[in-house]
């Protein structure tokens, strides 16, 4: 078969039309914008999604490993797909006796049940909005908790429901000055005064790090009169425990729930569900990104169109001199692809530039997939959009074109 | 080398069917210097595309070197104009963007199977022979009007070509550069034996060819008018 291009061909293609270019600087990029939009906001959303996912990733490998989540709602397993969405919202509120029948499982080392709230916190005249847990002395253990100053309560002060906390490294900032400073102070919130007797190290999760730390049984008054928690953490003492302790804590918890109630779903399943919501996030995204791309693209349709028009003159030349339909073709289609590729390594610098700056606050990344994908589409557009005004160039006949004025 | 017989070439104008060439039989040989004398609307401009391959004839046939050309694909018709035939035009149709250089160049881009000459120093040799070397970075609308129309027969020959077709080659010159034109034409024919074909509505222009064609109504006519 002929071969369809050869590279002198394609040489000579490319030096006519950047030297066209050249002479057209304003409307190049002009007609370039529209794609280097498009292309930039798709690799930033990319880069960002990128990036909320490691941000999430991060934030649950601090999370203890064998580590499985009693949560009310039904749909926060994973295997739910659609239904996320109840396990944020509604279900059951777990109690005292469903954290005496899940610590009799075999294999659970660690039962933790966790009272969430989010309130104002004041000190020493400063004030912070911080999580609220309620959590027993077994909390610390199995996050793995590191201590900065002072020391964390212990079975003695939950039983005795003792006005102690524990403060996160960065609510110890935000309430002292210094937070070695903390340990021994008096926070107050729910007008209740409690005394701080530990801080700990921050760990990087906003929501530890802000969190004041009581004993469960101490929120049993006036902040948490049902004496219900959230959830219920279990820790399993190895690996291979994980799927028998989930099976044996969804028995013990429909003796008096319904299946929908409750979910019973493990660190890394959790994450997946989160990747999940976040794919069709980004997707969206993309997809909402990929509107301007298309809009670039018309916008390159439509000045190849007007260039058409423009140079019927010079068709009817070329074509007068020799040129063939394809070589017309050609020409016309190489422009249309430079411009939309030329476009798309603009669009393709600048979010690079972006993300680099964005770096800064936000584990954000750019991947070589990406950048391929993007260029891809890119010179896909320009062959796409450019084939209906390059036709119609080629398609002009020559006498009418070359007497056109 | 060229004989068309019975050619017609007929346009659509809406329902109206218009014959702006009709059963024309007529034959060029080789080194001819010829003129084909019409008024404006005798349809002698669609005859020199027809001659000159740019137009393909509704009825009749074509033939180039004894070949019908009539049923060529666009790529072969393509092909022969880019290495039999010059066009030179009354309004120059230089590409405005290029410069005099590229201008002369444009046709050895569209060669498909190389070039038995250097390009860059056959358009040295044109320019320089048409005086207008000094001129050869220059935009077209930079230069005079004689100047652009030598650059278009320099464009015509770079290819080496057998037959030039200059239609109104002088119309939009005055008398003295339109001179000036019809002498390079004229050498043209006399030194490097290419075959010249003159189209024209001027009887002055047409007299200095050694052989006239008459046309009216897109017939071939026995006198001018």
């Amino acid at each position: 078969m002929k071969q369809f291009l050869t590279k002198t061909q394609v040489d000579d293609l490319t030096k006519a039309a950047v030297v066209d270019f050249r002479r057209n600087k304003v409307r190049t990029v002009l007609t370039s914008l529209g794609i280097m939009i498009g292309v930039m906001s798709v690799v930033m959303l990319i880069a960002l999604g990128l990036g909320l996912k490691n941000y999430l990733k991060q934030q649950f490998e601090n999370l203890g490993a064998n580590l499985i989540l009693v949560l009310p709602g039904s749909g926060f397993s994973g295997s739910g797909g659609g239904s996320f969405g109840a396990g944020l919202v509604g279900g059951v509120s777990f109690d005292e006796r469903d954290t005496n029948n899940l610590a009799r499982i075999p294999n659970v080392k660690y039962t933790v049940p966790v009272y969430f709230s989010n309130t104002t916190v004041e000190a020493d005249g400063e004030e912070m909005f911080a999580y609220i847990m309620g959590v027993n002395e077994e909390m610390f253990s199995l996050m793995n908790s590191e201590i900065l100053e002072g020391e964390v309560f212990g079975k003695s002060e939950v039983a005795a429901r003792a006005k102690v906390a524990v403060l996160g490294g960065r609510a110890a900032e935000n309430l002292f000055d210094q937070p070695e400073d903390a340990v021994g102070k008096t926070i107050r919130f729910e007008n209740q005064r409690f005394k701080v007797i530990g801080v700990l190290e921050k760990t990087g999760d906003r929501e530890q790090d802000n969190s004041v730390t009581i004993p469960y049984k101490t929120t049993f008054g006036s902040i948490n009169p049902d004496k219900t928690f959230w959830s219920i953490y279990l820790g399993v003492e190895a690996d291979r425990d994980i799927e028998e302790v989930k099976a044996k804590a969804e028995e013990v918890l429909l003796k008096r729930y319904n299946e929908d109630d409750f979910s019973v779903t493990e660190q890394s399943e959790l994450l997946s569900t989160f990747n999940q919501i976040f794919n069709i996030v980004n997707g969206v995204l993309v997809a909402i990104g990929s509107i301007s791309l298309l809009v670039g693209g018309i916008g390159i349709m439509n000045i190849m169109y007007a260039s058409v028009t423009e140079r019927t003159k010079e068709v009817g030349i070329r074509r007068a001199v020799g040129a063939t339909r394809k070589d017309i073709l050609m020409q016309f289609l190489t422009e249309s692809v430079l411009l939309s590729v030329f476009g798309g390594v603009l669009g393709l610098v600048l979010a690079t530039i972006i993300v680099l700056i964005v770096r800064f606050f936000f584990p954000a990344a750019i991947n070589f997939l990406a950048i391929v994908i993007t260029l891809a589409i890119s010179s896909g557009i320009g062959i796409f959009f450019g084939v209906f005004p390059a036709r119609r160039a080629a398609k002009l006949p020559p006498i009418e074109a070359i007497r056109y004025e | 080398m060229i004989s068309l017989s019975h050619v017609s070439k007929s346009y659509f104008l809406g329902e109206e069917e218009v014959k702006a060439v009709s059963d024309i039989s007529i034959e060029i040989k080789q080194k001819e210097y010829l003129s084909i004398l019409g008024t404006s609307g005798s349809g002698k401009s669609t005859l020199m595309y027809l001659i000159g391959l740019l137009e393909t004839p509704t009825t009749g046939k074509i033939t180039l070197d004894g070949k019908d050309v009539s049923k060529l694909s666009d790529d072969t018709l393509s092909s022969l104009r880019n290495r039999y035939i010059g066009f030179v035009f009354q309004s120059f149709n230089l590409i405005n963007k290029f410069t005099v250089m590229e201008n002369v160049l444009l046709p050895t881009r569209y060669v498909k199977k190389g070039l038995d000459f250097n390009p860059v120093s056959r358009t040295e040799d044109l320019l320089k022979r048409f005086g207008i070397w000094e001129r050869r970075n220059f935009f077209p609308n930079k230069i005079s009007g004689g100047q652009q129309q030598r650059v278009a027969i320099a464009r015509a020959l770079i290819m080496k070509p057998e037959i030039i077709l200059a239609d109104e080659p002088t119309g939009n010159l005055d008398t003295k550069t339109g001179d000036e034109i019809l002498d390079i034409l004229e050498d043209l024919n006399k030194d490097f034996g290419v075959t010249v074909i003159l189209v024209t509505h001027e009887k002055v222009v047409a007299d200095r060819t050694k052989r006239k064609i008459y046309i009216k109504d897109g017939a071939l006519a026995k006198k001018y008018l």
